[in-house]
């Protein structure tokens, strides 16, 4: 497997994050109360880490992803336990795109990683339950 | 047994001048061998190691402070029914991370028990509250993102992952 550059590791989690921006609209619509309050700040955290993410890329010389205008989902969400079922899948895909950018070898990627994976899991464990041994590891 | 002690000593003999044979020859045993000097003593660990084993040590301590929570009075350690999952997935955070860890035969490290012993260890306190619980965490969370610089990638990952678990578990926790 060929070293992985911070460019490609930052737009893996780029790519994650424009999906978690549009699986949290499809949630949020059938979540109520405190549980699509949740999804709508969960929502507007992507979007910044969104931001975030381009200003980065930018900032090394190169090109974002471009988000798509819709994705598949994995399973079909027609009420609120698949909403948060969705939620906490969205949010492992993010914690595994974060944990690409620890394994490269500039230090403050590998912090901002690690800092952004405690993030996504601590949301999935939200959604899910219950929390996990390996956030972002196969088990 | 007369016929066998002479060969003994003969080779104890043998095995004592093999250096000063050498030194007299004007070589060092490392011109003999192609390896490192087998004289020389146990090569020191390299930094991925001893970095793994201190972090393996933080982990056994961490699980000592959940098992010496779990054995205390439940009435004084409120969500106490969330420790035993937690104390599950620090068990196997100590796992596999002593999977990662290769010594030799006999060495401090690799004669480490399978699991960690059911008493608490002797600087482990008499009772642990959800808050000293909660404080490990974090700071076990930080040491490991710390950490992250001085391994290879794959640890690294492995040590993200941790703290991220850490982390979720500050939060059922309460903290």
């Amino acid at each position: 497997m060929g070293e992985i550059t911070g460019v490609s590791a930052l737009r893996a989690a780029l790519a994650a994050e424009d999906a978690a921006i549009y699986g949290y609209g499809v949630a949020g619509a059938h979540l109520s109360g405190g549980r699509q309050a949740a999804a709508e700040q969960y929502w507007e955290r992507h979007n910044k880490a969104r931001d975030t993410l381009t200003a980065m890329i930018y900032a090394l010389g190169a090109q974002p992803v471009t988000a798509q205008a819709s994705y598949s989902l994995p399973f079909p969400v027609h009420d609120g336990t698949s909403a948060m079922a969705l939620a906490a899948y969205i949010e492992d895909g993010v914690t595994r795109a974060y944990l690409g950018i620890v394994a490269v070898s500039d230090q403050r990627l590998r912090d901002f990683g690690a800092l952004a994976m405690q993030n996504s899991a601590e949301r999935a464990a939200y959604w899910r339950g219950s929390t996990q041994a390996f956030p972002g590891l196969a088990p | 047994m007369p016929d066998i002690l002479p060969r003994r000593r003969t080779l104890l003999a043998s095995a004592a001048t093999l250096p000063l044979l050498l030194a007299t020859a004007g070589c060092r045993s490392s011109d003999v061998f192609t390896g490192p000097d087998p004289l020389a003593g146990r090569p020191r660990p390299a930094p991925d190691v001893i970095t793994l084993a201190a972090v393996i040590a933080a982990e056994e301590n961490l699980i000592s402070l959940y098992r010496t929570a779990l054995a205390g009075d439940s009435a004084a350690t409120a969500r106490s029914s969330d420790l035993p999952a937690l104390l599950a997935q620090h068990e196997q955070h100590l796992t596999r991370l002593r999977a990662r860890l290769i010594q030799p035969p006999g060495t401090a490290t690799a004669a480490a028990s399978p699991r960690p012993s059911a008493k608490p260890s002797a600087a482990a306190p008499a009772r642990v509250t959800i808050a000293r619980l909660c404080a490990a965490e974090r700071a076990s969370a930080a040491g490991l993102v710390r950490r992250l610089a001085t391994v290879e990638p794959a640890l690294a990952q492995l040590f993200a992952s941790i703290a991220a678990s850490d982390a979720t578990h500050v939060t059922v926790l309460g903290g």
